[in-house]
């Protein structure tokens, strides 16, 4: 290496910052005595200054919207998943027609609901038991019966307590105030023929060869 | 180098499939890859693409990222080997001769800044005109300023190599810039 390369070789290491201050001030002295190494010096310098102060290059716009889209699908595993089905965060996102289309669900499930409440109404007249609040009606289907009445727990199976009333449609009801428990009950048509009732939930064997109807009355 | 906390967490929830995370470390790095893939290819679709590609390389390769190095070092990796894979299937750099008709006369443009948009195209024609190993030390080095320690992580040379070739990077551009007619002062 000839001394010019020596030289040119420590213009690299001043470049880089590698030199000691003494190595660095030696250095300059020599380049500002010889206007060879000086223009050597000059036209390095330029060049790095050249490419280090250059313009950075703005990304065009919406760069990562399109990584975003090229991204693979996400390869989450079966137990991740429904997991993430359960108990993961959501974020409802809505907007005018969205609430509008939610209300007018609510409309229609609401109407839907009173009707089908409606409709309840008359099976349960021939299901036999209505729960209504703590006041319990009782019916029974029987259009061709002269009397019905029911007895049972709630009214010391007297047959006297018990009598219904018949409608229109050939139901008999009667409407009985009771305490949250469990009663057992049978209907007594024309005062002679015991009947269990067909549509009750349970049943309990009298000890007499009959099945007492078993009504839950909850809070 | 320790990863920071925040980095790592990222790169975590990237893992457990979150891609709304990734898009944090791709609006952070998008500039950087961006002007590697620009400094070395020299044509910006092209560049773009390249960008792309390595964003969605490094998401597939998450998995083996190691969480002892910097993010920023690894992404400089794969931004480099697309460019080199780009760059080896590509027809031959454009010819020196091609690269003078575009660079400015030696009196400059009585527009400053019209200058100095030719000054940046008559740099990036040169860049282009340098070996591919000596333009990944120049871009590295003086564009992205990183140190030798951190280029050998990223270009797997050792320091003193990179070194070695940081000088001769550096002759060749000031040869190849004083023969286009740029010169000091």
């Amino acid at each position: 290496m000839d001394k010019m390369d020596k030289e040119r070789h420590l213009i690299h290491e001043l470049l880089d910052g590698e030199l000691s201050p003494e190595e660095r001030r030696d250095l300059l002295d020599r380049v500002n005595s010889d206007p060879l190494l000086k223009r050597e010096f000059d036209d390095l310098r330029s060049v790095v200054d050249m490419v280090e102060t250059g313009e950075r290059l703005a990304v065009p716009p919406a760069f990562t919207s399109q990584v975003m889209r090229r991204l693979p699908a996400p390869r989450v595993s079966f137990r991740k998943r429904v997991s993430s089905f359960f108990f993961g965060a959501r974020v409802l996102r809505w907007n005018l027609a969205t609430a509008l289309v939610t209300l007018c669900l609510v409309v229609i499930a609401t109407g839907a609901l009173l009707q089908m409440q409606k409709k309840g109404n008359v099976v349960s007249y021939q299901s036999s038991v209505e729960k209504s609040s703590r006041t319990v009606i009782i019916s029974f289907q029987a259009p061709q019966a002269k009397a019905v009445a029911v007895a049972g727990d709630f009214n010391q199976w007297s047959i006297e307590k018990g009598l219904m009333e018949k409608k229109s449609d050939g139901v008999w009801t009667l409407e009985v105030p009771l305490e949250p428990g469990t009663y057992h009950y049978m209907f007594v048509v024309d005062g002679e023929v015991w009947v269990s009732d067909p549509s009750a939930e349970l049943f309990r064997d009298d000890g007499f060869g009959n099945k007492n109807s078993v009504l839950r009355v909850s809070l | 180098m320790v990863m920071q906390a925040e980095e790592y967490s990222l790169i975590e929830q990237c893992r457990d499939g979150n891609s709304e995370a990734y898009a944090v470390l791709v609006e952070r790095y998008q500039e950087m890859v961006y002007n590697v893939a620009c400094r070395m290819i020299g044509d910006r679709d092209a560049a773009y693409d390249i960008s792309q590609e390595s964003f969605i390389s490094a998401y597939d390769g998450l998995k083996r990222f190691r969480s002892d190095s910097k993010f920023s070092t690894w992404l400089y990796s794969i931004t480099v080997n697309k460019c080199r894979d780009y760059l080896r299937g590509r027809k031959p750099d454009i010819p020196l001769d091609e690269v003078t008709e575009i660079l400015p006369s030696k009196m400059p443009d009585p527009e400053a800044s019209m200058y100095q948009k030719q000054l940046g195209h008559t740099l990036q024609t040169a860049i282009g005109e340098l070996p591919e190993d000596y333009r990944e030390v120049i871009v590295l080095k003086h564009i992205e300023g990183l140190d030798y320690k951190e280029m050998e992580s990223i270009l797997g040379v050792s320091a003193n190599t990179l070194k070695v070739r940081t000088y001769r990077a550096r002759e060749m551009l000031k040869k190849v810039l004083l023969e286009a007619g740029v010169s000091n002062g």
